[in-house]
């Protein structure tokens, strides 16, 4: 590292606007760090004063350096300059809300304890001006010894002084005094480091005394041995009797501290007056009204993402038919065309028609997260969450899960109580998410044909759909607390924050983040699975005789086509006439009985083709096992090709039925119709088939991207086994209760 | 007269007396701004109520709420 660089690390309460400040300070210069094996992403920027290259470092928001986690630990140790790969700070920034300086100099007090210069950022004085608090800042700095600087970090205030005193801070390096702490409590803190040699920090020895059966704790015990829990009781039980009982004992002194200064440096106003957020939080909190906006919202979400997405996704639909013409245009009629069109044009970009509804989900959560409101959202919910073992803190990743599980997963990490969050985790893939739509569209389509059902019908049927998951996943929750992951009552305590104007370059860079790594998964996970069910379903191509199925198929097919002319021309050239002749046609019938019966050839020689093919015999294999589903081993290869990701079976099922999906389906649909016409199960039941494959796909874990991130925010392949296993089964159930009930409703 | 949190009406503006409960849970509330000696005003009551603190909005069910006991006071 050269001398001309220097490392900051942004350190600040939720809510105190750390992204803001990080965003105003860094612009665009900034990517997301990701540590093995934890969960904690630090963002990472930078920004240059004159010569210095100053490198930025976002910690997440935290109220204490009490770490309950090993993912805060993980933040701790990088302030401490403990992680291998990581440069310890040079200066910490701490950032403060003006308007609750009592509340979040807690933490400023003990970054003191760093042995770092500490600069500290007001922000927000404005809005506490409004409300009549005036903040000293001089006098703070007075007070406290470090720089205290007032900024308006959305309007970018206060940010040319705030770089300044940075860079005269890391220049000079002095530590700033800590605040005292009880002498008793220092006196044990040394004794401890004594104890313990150099493996132990005198920070970390007073959080390993102060923080009981925190993180600290638990991994010291675990590199140390019990010994040093034994002595950490004898320690507390000794502070206890000195008349520091712990951890209380670090509040009090740290608060009694804080009062005396803000008694000097903050006015505040004698009269409490009511903002605006008190006045819109009488209404959006209220039980009733606040539950009815909340209905509204979710509402207004829904329909937007079916009507206003309605355009862009006819134009990717049109994109993908015009690839696929000039590939036909392009390329001799043969399986590498089937693939293309079908398989990879037809089956990609079936799937990325869903990227407009994914980008308007996603545009709505982070608007509705940004201005404040999800918490309230989450505040409304927790009565209900509550009854099925869940808080309201698990609501908001059940919510992001509609759009798709992986960010609802990631979302969880805000959970501070294990049981909680595993719960929530094993319950989110049951949501239905955005990949689902493919599935729900083709099949509602199926049996509640446009031409005889309002689009309102097959919207509420839609609706129903969602509800399935919705119903499934509290119920799963609650079994699971009271079972495998029964424990402790969780206690529930969350912070709403004041209401604030989204920030558009924010809400922008989330929504691309998600559309760009949806376009990534059609074109890596899914392109590979539609290339392996095409190359399932292809192979072995010959038949016993010797004859290529796709090139016999291609002949007889060609022969159906043509014209009267064109089949006498064909009859009266020898080769050909010995070709149709070999192919079992009768050549001395006329042309159009001749057309007719190569047509129907035609056809059976590819149903024969996938029904000898690879994927095609382990169909036929399981069939006994989709017959009580009402399946047939079409459906339960499409089932369970998708088990990669469930977008697959439109393109399976354009692959299996041999059409290729343009213009809204149809062709397909009629496809599937007419083959289900000729089964005497699926023809006089099509409603329960329908019905019972969407439910299957409703509570199927068909995707391996919701179990890997699984494993990553669990750390153990455990719950991704279980969450596979549970859902088979509850998939399975399902769908055979819907059939096997149906098909008596609908005899 | 000390009464628990959770029998205050919206509105209500009291004082906190003590935090009852795991000394850990009461280092984290006291971390988020409850603890004694705080004024606190209920905006919504109820299982899951929501209160205002000093500038700061907490939510908190009522199995906790039970356990912290105030003194009501005028607003």
């Amino acid at each position: 590292m050269t001398p001309n660089t220097i490392t900051v690390a942004l350190v600040g309460n939720p809510n105190a606007g750390k992204s803001t400040l990080f965003n105003a300070l860094s612009g665009l210069r900034q990517q997301v760090g990701n540590y093995p094996g934890v969960t904690v992403e630090m963002k990472k920027g930078h920004f240059t004063v004159g010569d210095i290259r100053v490198n930025l470092i976002d910690l997440p928001g935290t109220y204490s350096l009490a770490a309950r986690s090993p993912d805060e630990l993980v933040a701790v140790d990088l302030l401490l300059g403990r992680l291998p790969d990581e440069p310890a700070p040079d200066v910490v920034l701490s950032i403060v809300d003006a308007s609750n300086l009592d509340r979040h100099l807690y933490l400023t007090t003990q970054l003191l304890e760093l042995g770092k210069p500490v600069v500290v950022a007001v922000n927000m004085v404005d809005l506490a001006a409004t409300q009549g608090i005036g903040v000293d800042c001089a006098a703070l700095s007075r007070d406290f010894g470090i720089p205290f600087l007032p900024v308006q970090a959305n309007r970018g205030v206060g940010l040319d002084v705030l770089q300044e005193k940075l860079l005269e801070a890391a220049k000079s390096g002095t530590a700033p005094e800590p605040l005292a702490l009880p002498a008793a409590l220092e006196h044990e803190t040394t004794r401890l480091v004594v104890k313990l040699g150099t493996a132990v920090s005198p920070f970390q020895a007073r959080r390993l005394i102060l923080d009981v059966n925190g993180a600290t704790e638990q991994w010291f015990v675990a590199k140390l041995g019990d010994g040093l829990s034994q002595s950490l009781g004898e320690i507390r039980a000794r502070l206890a009797a000195a008349g520091c009982p712990v951890p209380a004992v670090e509040a009090r002194t740290r608060f009694a501290r804080i009062r005396e200064v803000v008694a000097k440096c903050v006015s505040k106003p004698t009269i409490r007056p009511v903002n605006r957020t008190d006045r819109i939080d009488r209404v959006l909190t209220h039980r009733l009204w606040g539950s009815l906006f909340f209905f509204a919202v979710l509402f207004l979400v829904f329909v937007s993402i079916f009507w206003a997405a309605k355009p862009l996704m006819d134009l990717i639909d049109q994109a993908t038919k015009w690839l696929s013409s000039l590939v036909e245009g392009a390329m001799p009629v043969g399986p590498l065309r089937s693939l293309i069109t079908s398989g990879i044009i037809a089956g990609v970009g079936g799937v990325l028609k869903f990227l407009p509804q994914i980008l308007i989900l996603f545009a709505f959560i982070a608007v509705l997260e940004d201005c404040g409101y999800m918490a309230r959202a989450a505040f409304l919910m927790d009565r209900i969450m509550s009854r099925c073992g869940l808080s309201g803190k698990s609501f908001i990743p059940l919510l992001s899960s509609v759009a798709c599980a992986i960010p609802g997963i990631m979302a969880t990490r805000v959970i501070e109580n294990r049981r909680d969050r595993l719960a929530t985790i094993l319950v989110a893939p049951l949501i239905s998410c955005s990949a689902r739509l493919p599935v729900y569209g083709l099949m509602i389509s199926l049996f509640l044909p446009a031409e005889i059902y309002s689009a309102l019908t097959q919207g509420l049927m839609l609706f129903g759909m969602y509800m399935v998951g919705f119903i499934a996943a509290p119920v799963v929750s609650l079994v699971l607390r009271k079972t495998l992951l029964r424990g402790e009552r969780s206690l529930f305590v969350m912070e709403l924050p004041a209401y604030k104007r989204p920030s558009p370059p924010m809400i922008l860079r989330r929504v691309i983040d998600a559309g760009w790594s949806f376009v990534r998964r059609a074109g890596t996970v899914i392109l590979a699975t539609m290339i392996l069910v095409w190359a399932a379903l292809y192979f072995p191509h010959n038949s016993p005789d010797g004859f290529g199925f796709d090139e016999r198929a291609e002949v007889l097919s060609d022969v159906a086509k043509s014209t009267d002319d064109d089949v006498r021309d064909k009859l009266g050239d020898k080769p050909i006439e010995s070709e149709l002749a070999k192919l079992g046609l009768d050549v001395t019938k006329p042309p159009e009985e001749i057309r007719e019966e190569a047509g129907k050839r035609a056809r059976a020689t590819k149903a024969e083709h996938q029904r000898q093919s690879y994927l095609g015999r382990t169909g036929r294999a399981l069939e006994p096992v989709f017959e009580p589903l009402g399946w047939d081993w079409r459906i339960g290869v499409a089932a369970l090709a998708s088990f990669p990701a469930r977008e697959v079976i439109v393109g399976t099922m354009a692959i299996l039925y041999e059409v290729e999906v343009d213009e809204n389906n149809d062709p397909l649909v009629s496809a599937i119709r007419a083959d289900w016409d000729t089964s005497s199960v699926r023809g006089r039941h099509r409603i329960p088939v329908a019905l019972s494959v969407m439910v299957f796909f409703a509570l199927c874990c068909q995707c391996a991207s919701t179990l890997a991130v699984i494993h990553r925010e669990t750390r153990s392949w455990l719950w991704p086994t279980f969450t596979f296993v549970y859902m088979t089964v509850l998939a399975y159930a399902g769908a055979f209760v819907v059939f096997q009930v149906g098909r008596l409703i609908w005899n | 007269m000390l009464i628990p949190l959770d029998m205050l009406k919206p509105g209500e503006w009291a004082d906190v007396a003590e935090v009852g409960g795991d000394s850990a849970w009461v280092v984290r509330l006291a971390e988020l701004g409850l603890r004694e000696g705080c004024r606190l005003q209920v905006l919504q009551p109820g299982s899951t109520c929501l209160l205002k603190i000093a500038n700061c909005r907490l939510c908190l069910r009522s199995g906790e709420s039970s356990q912290i006991l105030v003194m009501p006071v005028r607003g």
